[in-house]
């Protein structure tokens, strides 16, 4: 899952992106308003955190102008200004949710994944697919109801593909959202992740469909 | 539990402004003092120049007869033996018949100046003296002096000299119909006087209400942009007073600027306090210790101190707001839509219910503030459903229109003494619901500010029931 944040703070931004990266998302940052336009543009994100007190462009005018242009991924709001008017000015302008600081970091994680989770279709923290559970509040993986060791690669693209359960997803949407947009969009990592996948949840779980890409799950499952 | 609620300042008492008389009254009463003592002193003024004419008109009247009777006296000696030894004969002066009549007010008589003794006299007097005032060393003189019948008679002395002898004609009349004349010419100068002087308070009456007019449709309009029903006042005014409604505007616009101002400032100070704060809080929930417990903990606290003094700043600004108001309906929509997505996940039913169109008189934001914060504790703690409804009510203290905002959940609800410390400020009676705990307790403060009231209460639905009783803007 890859997560863009937008916050002009430069300790808070590295804080955000920290645990962010810890709870295993891909993480891009800026910190002002065009360069996180400009992101949230042109890189698919799962997610943006995305803060209102924004040099060059606000936060809301971001925010807007990405509504406005047809981009949908699911937007959590940081504001000081924490005046109702404020809060629902935010989400008027297409904010899904929202977080006034000071805020607690597990506030914040909580809310992402709680975005992710629905812009996803799911309702609960729990995802599960035939004998796979993931547990996104404890970031753990069970097969079978034991648990199971993932590196944090391998995390991200079964939390991926447990999202978006039942739909072919081709190589290049799982490197754009599995990775920040620095890497090396041709490398073949994604097969070798994918590999080791099977591996540690059983072979027959990620299909892999020719020409297109590869689906977890029965297609129409959710 | 109720909070109670502070009253909005109000300006000059009740008391102090009956004892204000009005201007109106005030231009009108100076106007009518003035004008009845000018009319007054003209009246005295005419009346005593129709007095010394009519004085002046009755003495030429005496003094013609005087001068019939000198003629008479000396008209026997012929023209020689006048100039050269002049001698007097008993005038009979009958050119008027009223000396005739005995006592009818109509008199004459002759006396040598130095003896006292009448020598001749009018036949009205029938004997009786006419107690005439000595000339002294004047030739001639008037004077009032009592009649043989006591009537006031106006009597005019002449002295003349006939050969070495001095005499004193004195010729009287009664001065009743002279003075009746005088009455009534007094009496019409008053009538006429008076009739001017209604006329006239009528006429600055008329002046005054029109000369005034202005002043009441600037007091309207100021009225009209107090009660928030217009934004400035109108300054199609008469050019003495249009200067003040342009200045009194120019207050209005100071005075929005000024809170816009310090919102800025609060929420500049907030941005600039709120950040920082994060970063330390994080900074410090990520390091284990006792140094990092500490500033966890105070952070914490200054967290709740910044948001409650922020807070209390932004309201000290919104008290100097004049003349604004908002309608309810779209605030509360707008609210009820941003809660369905922030708590979407929760799936809760929310139900806004408003009969009739309200406004509540004061800041959209400061509304929004209040029943944003009472709907999200509601959507927070409810199961199912929360429901909003918005109604008129009665300030029966004040006589005030005020309206209702209750809304409920079907949560768990408090208990009493839960639901006197939920409006407490800071207090936070679940830690594990997101919130600062400032909530209610700026709720409570806020419709205090406005002269309304806040209420918790057991809601039907089983949970909480929150009710704010605000004021609205009446439409008369």
């Amino acid at each position: 899952m890859r997560i863009l944040v937008v916050e002009d703070d430069t300790d808070l931004n590295r804080q955000l992106v920290t645990a962010l990266e810890e709870a295993d998302y891909v993480v891009d940052s800026a910190t002002d308003g065009e360069d996180g336009h400009f992101l949230g543009d042109t890189e698919p994100y799962d997610a943006v955190v995305l803060d209102l007190g924004l040099p060059t462009l606000d936060g809301l005018s971001v925010l807007e102008k990405w509504r406005r242009d047809g981009r949908l991924m699911p937007v959590l709001i940081l504001t000081a200004r924490d005046r109702w008017s404020d809060k629902v000015a935010g989400i008027d302008a297409g904010a899904d949710d929202y977080v006034a600081k000071p805020f607690h970091m597990e506030e914040v994680l909580a809310r992402v994944r709680a975005l992710v989770r629905r812009a996803a279709g799911h309702a609960s923290n729990e995802i599960t697919c035939g004998p796979v559970r993931l547990d996104l509040r404890a970031g753990r993986v069970t097969v079978d109801g034991s648990s199971i060791k993932l590196t944090s690669h391998e995390f991200r693209l079964l939390s991926y593909l447990l999202h978006h359960q039942g739909k072919v997803i081709s190589r290049t949407e799982l490197t754009e959202h599995l990775y920040d947009q620095d890497f090396d969009r041709d490398s073949n990592t994604v097969e070798v992740f994918v590999g080791r996948l099977r591996k540690k949840i059983g072979s027959d779980m990620i299909e892999t469909i020719r020409g297109l890409g590869y689906r977890l799950g029965d297609a129409g499952d959710s | 539990m109720l909070v109670t609620a502070e009253q909005p300042e109000r300006s000059g008492s009740p008391e102090r402004r009956k004892n204000q008389r009005s201007l109106a009254a005030r231009l009108v009463l100076v106007a009518a003092v003035w004008s009845a003592l000018a009319l007054a002193l003209a009246g005295v003024f005419l009346v005593s120049l129709y007095q010394s004419a009519s004085e002046r008109a009755f003495d030429v009247q005496l003094e013609v007869h005087i001068k019939a009777l000198i003629s008479e006296m000396l008209e026997s000696s012929d023209e020689v033996s006048t100039r050269n030894s002049p001698t007097v004969q008993q005038p009979n002066y009958r050119g008027d018949p009223r000396f005739s009549l005995p006592l009818n007010g109509w008199y004459w008589t002759v006396r040598r100046a130095d003896r006292p003794q009448i020598l001749y006299a009018s036949e009205s007097l029938v004997g009786d003296p006419l107690n005439v005032p000595s000339l002294g060393d004047k030739e001639s003189g008037a004077s009032f002096i009592a009649g043989p019948t006591n009537d006031e008679v106006r009597v005019l002395q002449q002295r003349i000299t006939i050969g070495d002898t001095a005499y004193v004609i004195a010729v009287g009349a009664a001065t009743a119909s002279y003075w009746a004349d005088i009455h009534e010419f007094a009496r019409l100068v008053a009538l006429t006087l008076c009739i001017v002087g209604i006329g006239l308070i009528l006429a600055i009456f008329l002046q005054v209400r029109v000369g005034l007019q202005p002043l009441s449709r600037l007091r309207s309009s100021l009225s009209t942009v107090r009660q928030g029903e217009a934004e400035r006042i109108d300054e199609a005014l008469p050019r003495e007073i249009a200067p003040l409604a342009v200045e009194l505007n120019a207050l209005i616009v100071s005075n929005k600027e000024i809170v816009e101002r310090a919102r800025t400032h609060v929420g500049n100070l907030a941005h600039g306090l709120k950040t920082p704060l994060s970063v330390i809080s994080n900074e410090a929930r990520s390091s284990d210790g006792p140094l990092a417990d500490k500033v966890t903990e105070q952070a914490a606290i200054m967290s709740t101190q910044i948001q409650h003094h922020l807070e209390r700043a932004r309201m000290a600004a919104q008290r100097r707001v004049i003349g604004v108001s908002c309608d309810t309906e779209p605030v509360l929509a707008r609210l009820v839509r941003a809660m369905e997505k922030i708590y979407r996940d929760k799936e809760l039913q929310i139900q806004l219910s408003q009969a009739a169109p309200i406004r509540f008189r004061g800041e959209g934001q400061d509304l929004e503030e209040m029943t944003g914060n009472l709907i999200d504790n509601a959507c927070k703690w409810a199961s199912s459903k929360v429901e909003i409804s918005v109604s008129l009510s009665n300030d029966p203290t004040n006589n005030r229109a005020m309206f209702d905002v209750i809304v409920e959940d079907d949560g768990p609800g408090l208990t009493v003494k839960q639901r006197a410390e939920a409006v407490q400020r800071g207090k936070r009676l679940d830690e594990t619901v997101p919130g600062t705990g400032l909530g209610l307790s700026i709720v409570a403060d806020l419709a205090g500010l406005y002269g309304g009231t806040f209420k918790l209460d057991q809601s039907d639905l089983g949970g909480l029931k929150a009710q704010l009783t605000l004021p609205q803007l009446s439409s008369d």
